[in-house]
């Protein structure tokens, strides 16, 4: 690029140039900031009022997608859910959807609840999580820290069922990877109901707390037709008052045999965005009852495809019938795949995952892409943000639950 | 004698009273303060707290702990700072903040006064009272830092709106009592006519205008981390963060010790006697742990609400506050009309 | 039953006496917890977690049982483990050394994913239920074949007493003291 270009207004690539306006403000916040997490909002300030908001992505790419081009088909799994690690096996099972479509394999029902059972806690989590961080960037250190203890209860169950606390490495094309210990409906049935009391508290010191109702109510307020032009997705999107849920709008696992509500709010300000999350928590805990339900009466079947689990070795099975764990057959480590194209969506805690997965028939991915909830979210900064006071803009970033290192992949 | 003026300007009670009381004794209190926070909150909050520095005393040793971290840290200067407004500032802040203690009298007995004469000590110790805001503000502009203007910025936009607030509650006990004597407001509210119970809404508007001059919960604006860093002290490290952040509390504590005085009756129900033991350590003792429940009850906020708005929270100054405390002075008012006091 | 979606509105109460009201709600809630704080929280050198048997914890070889098929080492998903050639002499034929694979881990690299101990098709390698571990230098944590197959000390076990947590209906997570 010559300098000509500049001079007639022209941008060299990757950089923005900006003139200088007389009386705006310019700050970074972030990527060093305490509000900013791994990203950098540049806002600039006309007063108190934020007349332009830019966030400046990209801090955390890991380089997901290429990764994945280079490793053997089960091995993406792993690094995919450390893509968002607190809501690891929602972001793989599409993953493993997309597999499964290739390889033509359909997992037993036990897997299918197995698997929904798994993303629910991890829903549950994940909310709470992003919940807790809400609390604290609008000065709420006690829902912080009462989110971040009662997401244990959580992680706990999790860790029950698949040996690790958050890097769960659950699902697998077929099936899953453990069967569900015996303490755990158990476990689960007491969290459900410790978790429904908690939520009461929740409201009483959080989501009615006049403080909190005050400075969320009416800010960043995002209308039905704004919503679905920006594309937001996930609870923020149900909070403008749009039906939308891949749960509902194309039920994957057994999600279309289950009894919830995904709940809608029409308001689409940041208190009904912490209403949506708050009445979701509610219904993923319906939704583990019933899995747990289910899963204590129907047993028997295996947790991973009937006709791959014939195939197991007897030493396999023993392992099975004895700790419940499925073992894999060295094959697996570079297993092809028949060449082909496969789409795959989720639900995840924040939104609409995507996957499109592309094999040349090789040991190896041709093509992952992935499309993340947060980076269709990040678009809120840009286009909601200005005309809000400097103080609105944690309560935004708190309520629309950006995860950067979801977005930057 | 040689010794007379010694002995004069060892026990002179001005120096007694900002030494002892106001330097040592707020520095504990204090301590006391930021300890119960960081306990209550974490207790609320279901954790634990301060624990290993010293389990048998819940970790109180931590504060101290940090104290001595703060003293000793690397003082880190900024190349590009107005260095004088910078170190002065926050020393002298926190040395005015203190001040008004020499005009908060804690007995009746005359001997025991810090200075000579009491008679318009309410109206000196709230005007000294008033003044750090303003170094804070000279400490964020000196720190040339953006996050520091707009803490500053934000910090004298809430002095407009609580400095009325806090005047005129406080003074509305003038009003009833008739006098800007600090001896004769706690005097007149001998044995149980403490004006919290007579007049709850100019103490409500008091309490108020203290949880938005000293930034505590839920009016933290000029401080709250998560646009500004750290406000007005963004640049500051080491001693003069730790002067900043004493300070407020510091300031919590004069306020809490002059509302204790107004409103809880200061020493009342006790009537002190003669001689230092009953003349000046009973009724001290029990002024200082009136101020220190409003302190610690101010700590515990933290725990349970958010913070407001700006925009909100001057609102509810304006709004909500001013209203309150000329409607508590207009009631003070009315008290002295009746004269309940007199 | 299938799911569906329900339309929920905002709660909005606005007046004095509802503002009071839930202002003396989140003080109350506050002061419930100040008095019984309900806490979970771990004193973790002087108390240490007993996981479940199923943790993912370290890993741990047993070299009689390996048949140096080199499965781990091929699905291992962050190329932690690898094969050693290592001489030994058979038992059964003491005069002829052979030589043989064996996998080792890098601590680096280990995720802790468990796809090794899943894929072993002899099951010589097995999780401890617990990574607390620390290594005092970065060379340390690439084990050589004969750490590879110690079960390592926790070092919390030697001042700290066991707790387990349990999923209670009222209290959340608590922690109860392993006799």
């Amino acid at each position: 690029m010559t300098s000509g270009g500049l001079e007639a207004g022209g941008q060299i690539p990757g950089f923005i140039v900006k003139k200088i306006e007389k009386e705006v403000y310019e700050i970074f916040i972030g990527p060093q900031h305490p509000g900013s997490g791994h990203m950098r909002i540049i806002v600039r300030l006309d007063g108190d009022i934020i007349v332009e908001a830019d966030p400046d992505i990209g801090y955390v790419h890991r380089t997901m997608e290429k990764l994945s081009e280079v490793r053997e088909w089960l091995k993406p799994i792993p690094l995919l859910e450390r893509m968002t690690i607190i809501d690891a096996c929602n972001v793989t099972l599409p993953y493993v959807n997309a597999l499964e479509k290739l390889m033509d394999k359909k997992p037993s029902t036990r897997a299918s609840y197995l698997r929904v059972l798994l993303c629910e806690i991890n829903r549950v989590a994940s909310h709470l999580y992003g919940m807790g961080i809400f609390g604290v960037f609008i000065g709420h250190s006690t829902m912080y820290m009462w989110a971040f203890g009662d997401r244990e209860v959580f992680l706990e169950l999790a860790e029950a069922l698949t040996g690790a606390r958050l890097t769960h490495t659950y699902p697998i094309p077929g099936g899953v990877r453990r069967d569900m210990p015996q303490e755990l409906p158990g476990m689960a049935r007491r969290a459900v109901r410790y978790m429904r009391r908690r939520l009461e508290e929740y409201r009483k010191i959080f989501v009615d707390n006049p403080v909190i109702v005050k400075r969320l109510s009416g800010v960043g307020v995002i209308s039905k037709s704004r919503a679905v032009e920006l594309g937001i997705v996930g609870p923020n999107l149900r909070a403008s008052g749009v039906k939308y849920d891949v749960r509902i709008a194309e039920p994957y696992e057994v999600y279309g045999e289950l009894d919830f509500e995904i709940p809608v709010f029409e308001e689409g300000d940041a208190l009904a965005r912490t209403w949506v999350r708050v009445e979701e928590i509610k219904q993923s805990l319906n939704i583990i009852e019933q899995a747990v339900n289910w899963l204590e009466t129907h047993k028997g079947e295996p947790v991973i495809a009937k006709e791959d689990f014939d195939k197991l070795p007897k030493l396999h099975k023993e392992v099975y019938e004895r700790e419940g764990r499925v073992k894999f057959v060295p094959a697996h480590a570079t297993m092809k795949i028949p060449a082909g194209k496969a789409v795959a969506r989720g639900e995840m805690g924040r939104g609409e995952i995507f996957y499109y997965v592309e094999s040349d028939g090789g040991i190896t991915p041709y093509r992952v892409r992935v499309v993340t909830p947060s980076a269709r979210n990040a678009i809120v900064f840009k286009h909601v943000v200005p005309g809000h006071t400097l103080m609105d803009l944690p309560a935004i970033y708190g309520s629309i639950d950006y995860f950067p290192p979801e977005s930057d992949r | 004698m040689i010794l007379d003026p010694i002995l004069y300007l060892i026990a002179y009670p001005p120096l007694w009273q900002v030494l002892i009381l106001g330097f040592l004794g707020s520095l504990a209190v204090a301590m006391v303060a930021i300890w119960f926070e960081r306990k209550a909150a974490a207790r609320v909050q279901r954790r634990i707290g301060p624990y290993w520095a010293s389990p048998a005393l819940g970790g109180f040793l931590n504060i101290i702990a940090d104290m001595v971290r703060y003293v000793l840290q690397q003082l880190i200067i900024p190349g590009t700072v107005d260095r004088l407004t910078f170190y002065v500032a926050p020393i002298a802040a926190f040395i005015v903040s203190i001040l008004p203690v020499i005009f908060i009298p804690l007995s009746s007995r005359p001997e025991f006064w810090p200075v000579a004469s009491m008679d318009y000590s309410l109206l000196i110790a709230l005007a000294l009272s008033t003044l750090p805001p303003l170094l804070i503000i000279a400490a964020g502009w000196s720190s040339n830092n953006k996050f520091a203007v707009i803490g500053s910025m934000r910090e004298s936009y809430v002095i407009t709106a609580y400095e009325l607030v806090a005047v005129v509650s406080i003074l509305s006990a003038s009003a009833a009592t008739l006098t800007f004597n600090l001896v004769h407001i706690v005097d007149a509210q001998q044995p149980f006519k403490w004006l919290i119970i007579l007049n709850p809404i100019a103490f409500l508007a008091a309490v108020l205008a203290v949880l938005m001059s000293t930034s505590a919960f839920p009016f933290e604006i000029p401080e709250s981390e998560h646009e500004v860093v750290a406000g007005p002290y963004t640049e500051y490290s080491g001693a003069l963060y730790a002067f900043n952040m004493g300070g407020a509390y510091v300031r919590r504590f004069v306020y809490a010790l002059i509302i204790a005085l107004v409103f809880l009756g200061g020493w009342a129900p006790y009537v002190p006697g003669p001689g230092p033991i009953t003349g000046y350590v009973i009724p001290s003792i029990i002024v200082v742990l009136k101020a220190l429940i409003i302190v610690l009850f101010i700590s515990f906020l933290r725990a349970v609400y958010g913070r407001y708005r700006l925009d909100q929270a001057l609102g509810a100054a304006w709004r909500l506050a001013i209203p309150l405390a000329i409607v508590g002075f207009g009631w003070s008012l009315l008290l002295a009309y009746i004269g309940v006091f007199h | 039953m299938p799911p569906k979606i329900s339309l929920k509105k905002l709660d909005r109460r606005g007046g004095l006496f509802e503002g009071v009201k839930s202002n003396i709600h989140t003080l109350a809630l506050g002061v419930k917890y100040l008095v019984d704080p309900q806490r979970s929280t771990l004193l973790y050198p002087k108390e240490y977690i007993e996981h479940r048997p199923g943790y993912r914890g370290f890993i741990i070889f047993i070299k009689d049982k390996c048949i140096s098929c080199a499965a781990c080492a091929r699905i291992c998903p962050s190329a932690a483990m690898k094969m050693v050639r290592v001489t030994e002499i058979d038992p059964k034929h003491p005069d002829k050394p052979r030589q043989k694979q064996y996998p080792v881990i890098n601590y680096q690299r280990c995720i802790f994913c468990g796809f090794c101990v899943d894929v072993c098709p002899t099951e010589a390698l097995y999780h401890v239920p617990f990574h607390d571990i620390v290594y005092e230098n970065l060379a340390d944590m690439f084990l050589s074949l004969e750490m590879f197959q110690v079960e390592p000390q926790r070092p919390a076990t030697s001042e700290g007493l066991p707790v387990v947590y349990e999923v209670d209906e009222i209290k959340g997570l608590v922690k109860r003291r392993k006799s």
